[in-house]
């Protein structure tokens, strides 16, 4: 089939020259972000909840209705502490929440991740992580010694308290606070995130200078 | 979103014409768009794979840094193959929009249709994770705004955000699932891709070589003189006022990062669903020009031609019922599309769209003839029904016949010796883009019946200085009309033809009468 259009060279490269500049252009447009020169403080960090529970030591005659393998020597019913999230900057409320564990039923490890506005400049922040729930934990269950285990289940008396006190240990403890004062330039982001290795809460800035979170004030500049 | 067509078939035909101008019609990248995209997907492959041995998981900035400052097997390269990412969106989404304005997205046409947009969204999920890889603002910005749509799905109890969060750097595993999701993804096109050609015939999966050459030159110069930008290192604690984007890839992420996740989440499915349904909202009922093709079998001759033309490959042939030691054409109307191509393609006129069969073409003009005898009788033009009405203003002001027919690859041969016998000087046949023709092969077989003796021939007996072929599409209006009066005027310079008389017409152009099949 013929083509009354024939080839020319000088529309065609101008064809190729914008098609070819579109694709160049577009592939780099520099789209706005963050406009504003507003800093961030973000929240960040996973820890694991308190779990309140009631337990109770079960008898010999209720440990004997369960094969060997499944005897538990106490046994514990309960859930997992819910949280009150408060922040404070130079006084005034900047955002609060109620943080949950995370999971549909909730028995999952706390995640925070939240970022606020803030203004650029010095300014004092105050974070509160207060658990909810006042109740006691159950106590004197942990004395239990079970005599009763030998041979492949010996010691696991032993290893049941040795769990129950390994989860207390990693817990959150039920108040934690920071209060410190952070010099936060336009445009940057000041991280608050939970040092599960000395429980305390830390402020990390874009020189990553951790931060004593234990409620005394002390300054931060970057 | 039928009356969408309309406004789609003019944004296509003014692109269209633009391209034309500046290509010309067989250069035209435009009507090559899904063949483009597929030229595409290779070069992006053939980069990656060079792309892919420089690539550091444990520090991805800093190895593309490297890259971006290695003249010889970087820069370029990786200019490349993102500037091929951006023409593969480009031209999947004209395909798509051209298939559209054109009616063909659905009935047949849907398994295609689907495979497509799931090749599509698999493409920018592929171009989605590209740029996170090289993990500059812009990457960045795209992990996090993706983390953040993902969050809001019931899925993981832990935000996926918190990986950007700036407690630890961001671990090689991101990087690594980034990657993976980022290689397999074109694998599972390749299945892709298979699907979306499964019901033609001959699918054609690249563009002409000199075009395609021409622009993988054209982008390999292009990434030379404009090597691709690199914005600065993704930053944890720090706020980018802008980010260099690939709006093709990008545009809705100003948009997104607007709106809450479930907004982007029901806009995105909503957006989804309406592509998806498209077969389902631009159907058509299966009769007057959209009723599949049907066969006579008291003259289907068994020859098989029509198998063969059939760029849809919805005629097999079977055994007869009727004691004939012959095949039987039989056509699934399921994946028939009555596109035609069969009437053209059948010597005894024995199948084809309802209407349309060769003997349809020639009734009406046999009845009340085209070319009224004269001392001087006019040309006649044969034109596409989607030939655009401009040229055929244009061609009205001509002293010529003109003859609209659905689709030049419907054409029976014996309609221009028809034409001819009953005294035009000549025939100008006039097409779409070969590479246009909703037909899929239209023009390549009538010029090859009428050209180069594919069955369902013209006869030896017609002059072939009497005919032409020529293509019509947007934009090459004037070159169209002079070429076309300038064939005109060669015809009328040939010595002129004796018409035979009216009664003998029907002789001469049936190749095969109802009787002889049936004998």
């Amino acid at each position: 089939m013929t083509t009354p259009s024939r080839w020319r060279i000088v529309p065609a490269l101008v064809g190729t020259t914008i098609l070819f500049g579109l694709l160049a252009w577009t592939s780099a447009v520099p789209l706005p972000f963050h406009r504003s020169e507003e800093a961030r403080l973000r929240l960040s960090w996973t820890a694991r909840p308190d779990r309140l529970e009631e337990c109770r030591i079960l008898s010999p005659a209720e440990l004997a209705k369960a094969p060997e393998h499944m005897r538990r020597r106490v046994e514990c019913e309960g859930r997992f502490a819910s949280y009150d999230l408060r922040v404070e900057v130079d006084g005034r409320l900047a955002g609060e929440a109620v943080v949950r564990g995370g999971g549909l039923r909730h028995d999952r490890p706390i995640h925070v991740l939240r970022e606020l506005s803030v203004t650029p400049g010095t300014r004092r922040i105050r974070l509160s992580f207060v658990r909810r729930e006042s109740v006691e934990l159950s106590t004197g269950v942990d004395s239990v010694i079970a005599e009763a285990d030998t041979g492949l289940f010996a010691g696991r008396a032993e290893r049941e308290l040795a769990e129950r006190a390994r989860r207390r240990q990693a817990a959150i403890p039920p108040r934690l606070e920071l209060d410190t004062t952070v010099t936060i330039g336009r445009r940057a982001v000041a991280l608050i995130t939970w040092d599960a290795e000395r429980k305390t809460f830390e402020l990390r800035t874009a020189q990553d200078r951790p931060s004593p979170a234990s409620g005394s004030p002390a300054d931060h500049r970057f | 979103m039928r009356l969408l067509e309309r406004p789609a078939r003019r944004s296509v035909a003014l692109l269209d014409g633009l391209a034309t101008r500046a290509f010309g019609t067989a250069w035209n990248p435009f009507h090559q768009t899904g063949t483009v995209a597929v030229a595409m997907l290779l070069v992006l492959t053939v980069t990656g794979l060079d792309l892919v041995f420089f690539y550091r998981l444990a520090a991805p900035y800093a190895s593309v840094v490297r890259l971006q400052t290695d003249p010889w097997l970087g820069a370029w390269i990786r200019t490349l193959h993102r500037y091929a990412s951006g023409l593969f969106v480009a031209a999947g989404a004209l395909h798509a929009l051209r298939l559209f304005a054109q009616e063909r997205s659905w009935g047949p046409r849907t398994l295609a249709w689907i495979s497509g947009l799931v090749i599509f969204g698999a493409g920018l999920i592929c171009a989605w994770t590209g740029y996170v890889m090289v993990w500059d603002t812009f990457g960045e910005r795209l992990a996090r705004e993706g983390a953040r749509l993902f969050d809001a799905l019931p899925v993981l109890s832990e935000p996926l955000g918190r990986i950007f969060a700036g407690e630890q750097p961001v671990p090689s595993a991101f990087f690594f699932v980034n990657l993976f999701v980022h290689i397999a993804l074109p694998l599972g096109l390749g299945v892709g891709l298979w699907l979306h050609v499964s019901r033609v015939a001959r699918p054609t999966l690249l563009p002409p070589r000199r075009l395609l050459w021409a622009i993988v030159a054209a982008l390999v110069v292009g990434s030379v003189v404009l090597p691709a930008s690199l914005g600065p290192s993704a930053d944890p604690f720090g706020l980018a006022p802008s980010t260099p984007s690939d709006l093709l890839i990008a545009w809705w992420l100003p948009i997104s990062e607007r709106l809450s996740p479930g907004v982007v989440w029901a806009g995105g499915l909503a957006a989804a669903l309406a592509a998806v349904l498209v077969p389902r909202f631009t159907r058509r009922r299966r009769e007057a020009s959209w009723a599949p093709s049907q066969v006579d079998s008291r003259l289907c001759t068994g020859c098989d031609q029509c198998t063969q033309d059939c760029p849809w490959e919805a005629i097999t042939m079977v055994e007869r019922d009727d004691g004939r030691a012959t095949l039987l054409a039989r056509v699934d109307a399921s994946r028939c599309v009555s596109c035609g191509i069969c009437a053209g393609s059948c010597a005894p006129m024995g199948i084809g769209p309802p209407g349309r069969t060769g003997r349809d073409q020639l009734a009406p003009l046999r009845d009340d003839g085209l070319v009224p005898p004269g001392p001087t009788p006019a040309s006649v033009a044969i034109c596409c029904e989607r030939v655009p009405s401009g040229h055929l203003t244009a061609l009205a002001g001509l002293d010529a016949r003109i003859h609209r027919v659905p689709c030049v690859g419907n054409l029976h041969s014996s309609v221009v010796e028809l034409l001819l016998r009953q005294g035009a000087p000549g025939v100008v046949i006039c097409g779409c883009p070969p590479r246009d023709c909703v037909g899929r092969e239209g023009p390549k077989w009538l010029e090859q019946r009428l050209f180069a003796g594919r069955e369902a021939e013209l006869q030896p007996r017609v002059d072939r200085r009497r005919i032409a072929l020529l293509t019509l599409a947007p934009g090459n209006r004037a070159e169209a009309v002079a070429a076309i009066e300038a064939h005109f005027r060669r015809f009328a310079a040939l010595e002129p033809t004796e018409p035979l008389p009216a009664g003998e017409l029907g002789a001469v152009c049936d190749p095969v009468s109802v009787e002889e099949a049936v004998s």
